[in-house]
């Protein structure tokens, strides 16, 4: 009996019929701390999407073994595809998390306020609440969003290039933050990264997308210096 | 100072004129921040003149079957609502789904739309025997036309609208600002943006049939505007143009009686007045606030 939480059998992904990524079959479990690593333009996002229903499935299944609804999963997109139009302090983001679970005509209350301060606070910004969110430094904004997806009390966290564009200390503190969330609360973690970099002590297994293809390895294995020359081997 | 006791006055012979002109003044900045913050303010410009061309189609339609009209009221007055809320409406999907497909650019929709609502606007009241007189009252809105059971009417749908924007604030907002999330959290996007297409229809056929488009496209996006540079909040935001559009449109319809003015343009000149005014704040606020820091750089 499989213990996935998520289960892909032959899973094709594309964009207007085309496929990008072909026969993938993958299983995430439950509190594992993935990595999926490859070159710039391989299909990392689009995988992480496409497990997510972002992307349209054009074969294969994608058998989710938890029920979204009550249970949706934590999403952290990059963060330079919100648009900075739209007045929001850092908290007001963080509290579309618990929109998850609020259905149409459900107010929301003085517990998902609440609920929402205190994930700001675990991810250690209680203090910027008030704070414009376009204001923040980028690893500011990387843990609010973060802050956001954990509102909705998921059970796995996608995470879609967190540490882009923030400086070795931001992503340090934004690694070891959801390092923490994975190890301490069982968090199941799905991170895209075009770099082992600072992961590599934390994550569970890797997940090698290149070629149109994803494939599951070793840390091992990509640790070793073929896999790590191939992280940056220019593509043709 | 006299003028404005005048207006001021329960017994006023323009009070359901100017109360219309507040309703409209108030409301459409509600949805107008949806235009302004999903960055679809050339939309604002279009849609009110697919919603005129949609009221001249009635003219149209109504001198067909029914013979020559003098006046827009009764039976004409309804057909021309269908017929501005049923283009807005059309227009408006239309031209959601072929933001989907994104096969031309935002610009070109918006510009074909424009320019083919304003040839069908003049070409329908070209076939209508008063068109002329028809085309002046489309254009400058025939606010002073406002009669208690209109005003009824206005309170009823904008009311309507009104609570709808409150009671699926959530929802709107998250579909606006992060609709990859809304997706991942199982929210049908698609609904809700119906919903919302829904409300800015019926705002714009109301608020073209009561004070034109040009007015209508002025209250939808310069107050959103001019508090955008001031906010900091979505419900500053929202409450803050909605409060906005409606002083704009009581100072506008004081300026009009007091100067004999035509309404529409003296209310969108005083919006745009105050918009300069946010602008400059804001430009100064931004200058102090960064003049610190400068000065900081300069010294190291």
């Amino acid at each position: 009996m499989s213990t996935a939480l998520i289960d892909l059998a032959d899973v094709s992904l594309g964009y207007g019929g085309a496929p990008v990524l072909a026969d993938i079959s993958l299983a995430i479990h439950r509190g594992e701390f993935m990595a999926l690593v490859g070159p710039n333009g391989a299909g990392k996002t689009t995988l992480l999407r496409g497990i997510l229903g972002l992307v349209r499935v054009l074969g294969g299944r994608i058998d989710y073994n938890f029920d979204r609804s009550t249970s949706p999963p934590g999403y952290v997109p990059q963060r330079d595809t919100l648009d900075p139009i739209f007045p929001l302090s850092a908290i007001e983001v963080v509290l579309m998390g618990t929109y998850a679970k609020l259905p149409p005509l459900r107010p929301v209350r003085q517990r998902h306020r609440r609920l929402a301060a205190q994930c700001l606070e675990d991810v250690g910004l209680a203090a910027l609440a008030k704070r414009q969110f376009w204001e923040l430094s980028g690893g500011q904004k990387q843990r609010v969003l973060i802050a956001r997806a954990l509102a909705a009390e998921p059970d796995v966290l996608f995470l879609d290039e967190p540490t882009a564009g923030v400086d070795h200390q931001a992503e340090a503190v934004i690694i070891d933050l959801i390092g923490r969330l994975n190890r301490d609360r069982g968090l199941t973690a799905v991170l895209v990264s075009h770099h082992l970099g600072h992961i590599q002590s934390l994550v569970h297994s890797v997940v090698w997308v290149d070629d149109g293809h994803a494939t599951k390895r070793s840390i091992d294995a990509v640790r070793s210096e073929e896999g790590v020359a191939g992280l940056f081997r220019a593509r043709d | 100072m006299n003028e404005l006791l005048q207006i001021l006055s329960p017994n006023f012979l323009l009070r359901d004129a100017l109360f219309a002109s507040v309703l409209v003044g108030t409301v459409c900045p509600l949805v107008g921040v949806y235009f302004v913050l999903r960055r679809m303010i050339f939309l604002g410009v279009a849609l009110p003149q697919v919603s005129a061309a949609g009221i001249a189609s009635s003219f149209f339609v109504y001198q067909l079957f029914a013979g020559p009209h003098q006046q827009m009221q009764g039976s004409e007055h309804v057909l021309a609502m269908i017929g501005s809320f049923s283009f807005t409406l059309a227009a408006t999907l239309l031209l959601a789904l072929l933001e989907r497909r994104g096969r031309e650019t935002v610009e070109a929709r918006i510009g074909t739309t424009y320019a083919v609502a304003a040839a069908a606007t003049i070409l329908f009241l070209a076939k209508d025997p008063h068109g002329d007189a028809q085309m002046v009252n489309l254009l400058k809105g025939d606010i002073l036309a406002t009669t208690a059971a209109s005003l009824n009417w206005m309170l009823a749908i904008f009311g309507a609208i009104v609570l709808m924007l409150f009671v699926f604030r959530k929802e709107l907002l998250l579909v606006s600002f992060d609709r990859d999330l809304a997706v991942v959290f199982g929210k049908r996007v698609g609904l809700w943006d119906v919903v919302l297409y829904l409300m800015i229809g019926g705002v714009i056929s109301l608020g073209v049939m009561t004070a034109g488009p040009m007015a209508t496209f002025g209250f939808l996006v310069v107050p959103a505007v001019t508090v955008r540079m001031l906010a900091g909040r979505m419900l500053t935001f929202m409450v803050g143009s909605a409060l906005v559009g409606g002083a704009t449109a009581f100072a506008g319809f004081y300026c009009a009686y007091r100067f004999d003015l035509p309404l529409g343009p003296a209310e969108v000149a005083l919006s745009s007045a105050l918009l300069l005014v946010a602008w400059l704040f804001a430009s100064v606020r931004r200058a102090l606030l960064a003049w610190p820091s400068r000065s900081g750089e300069d010294m190291r």
